[in-house]
């Protein structure tokens, strides 16, 4: 039950589990709110002080004022699940922005769902590029220097496992990998 | 219970999210799967395990949506569905992504103020270099 880093990999793999049983796999989108626990890092503080002094009850009301202000924060789990087989692919999100995007790719996969012939977009096919693995639980982690090794696996993975013709899959590799490359940068800093 | 048109089904699943807007906890479940059910067309042989990777016409899709409510809370339980047919799909999707992206409006909005800080301190540590 692999949760998948980006959602580019959940649609590819989901894209391969559809063309494999497009009769049996259902996609369920589960959205849920839940109250929000952490703390934000000055109440942590805060909270560190006041256990260092006696805590004084004006304090403590509050930091219950501010945990309740804080809204309730929604999640998004998509999940393809094939009962025949028992694959279930996931992937988490909780960002409003990436809300739109994630709908196209349950229409691409809907397409693929009925039957309709699917267009291959750049972006339906690059999803092998980041990640060869079956299972990508999250980002590999950052080696210097080591980012052209990595793209150069991936594309290696993708093009051993994409259906799509070589072409596509190679430029599809280098395009996610790009991407990795500059997501990392901006990290770094 | 029957499917639903889209038009209800929208708006209906616009319900169900406002539901949930005013609450501190809950889900929705939204799912999609191919409607193979109740079709006239029978695949051709049964024998045959791969039989459903041909369709000689492409088939409808369901589309479900329910609060997740069963057990004892079944009474409060919403189940809405529709069908689409494969020529609506382009269409059903963009209405079910506005209505998505509506409804979903406890997701962590872009936020701007993390990166307008970093812009910040990043100029004055540029303008700090330089002079020292």
């Amino acid at each position: 039950m692999p949760y998948y880093g980006k959602s580019e990999d959940w649609l590819h793999q989901s894209a391969l589990l559809l063309q494999a049983r497009p009769a049996t796999t259902r996609i369920t989108t589960r959205y849920h709110i839940k109250p929000a626990r952490r703390m934000p890092k000055s109440a942590k503080a805060e909270e560190a002080g006041a256990a260092a002094n006696p805590p004084q009850p004006e304090e403590t009301a509050q930091q219950q004022q501010q945990e309740e202000e804080k809204p309730p924060r929604g999640h998004l789990v998509l999940k393809t699940y094939d009962p025949a087989s028992g694959v279930t692919l996931k992937y988490k999100t909780s960002k409003a922005a990436e809300v739109t995007r994630l709908v196209q790719m349950l229409g691409t996969l809907g397409r693929r769902m009925a039957g309709v012939a699917v267009e291959t977009t750049p972006a339906a096919t690059s999803g092998g590029g980041a990640g060869g693995d079956e299972v990508v639980m999250g980002e590999a982690p950052p080696v210097g220097g080591g980012e052209s090794e990595a793209a150069a696996a991936g594309g290696g993975g993708s093009g051993a496992q994409t259906p799509t013709p070589a072409a596509g899959a190679g430029s599809g590799a280098g395009a996610g990998g790009g991407g990795g490359k500059g997501k990392k940068k901006k990290g770094k800093r | 219970m029957g499917h639903l048109t889209h038009d209800e089904f929208f708006t209906r699943l616009a319900d169900l999210f406002s539901t949930r807007k005013n609450k501190a906890h809950g889900a929705v479940y939204l799912t999609q799967k191919r409607l193979t059910f109740n079709q006239e067309e029978t695949y051709a042989s049964k024998s045959d395990s791969f039989e459903d990777l041909y369709v000689p016409r492409p088939l409808p899709i369901l589309i479900r949506a329910t609060n997740g409510k069963s057990k004892e809370h079944r009474a409060a339980k919403v189940k809405l569905s529709t069908v689409v047919q494969p020529q609506d799909l382009d269409m059903f999707y963009a209405r079910y992504a506005e209505v998505c992206k509506a409804g979903m409006a406890a997701l962590k909005p872009r936020d701007r103020t993390k990166r307008k800080a970093k812009a910040k301190k990043r100029k004055i540590g540029a303008a700090g270099t330089p002079a020292s």
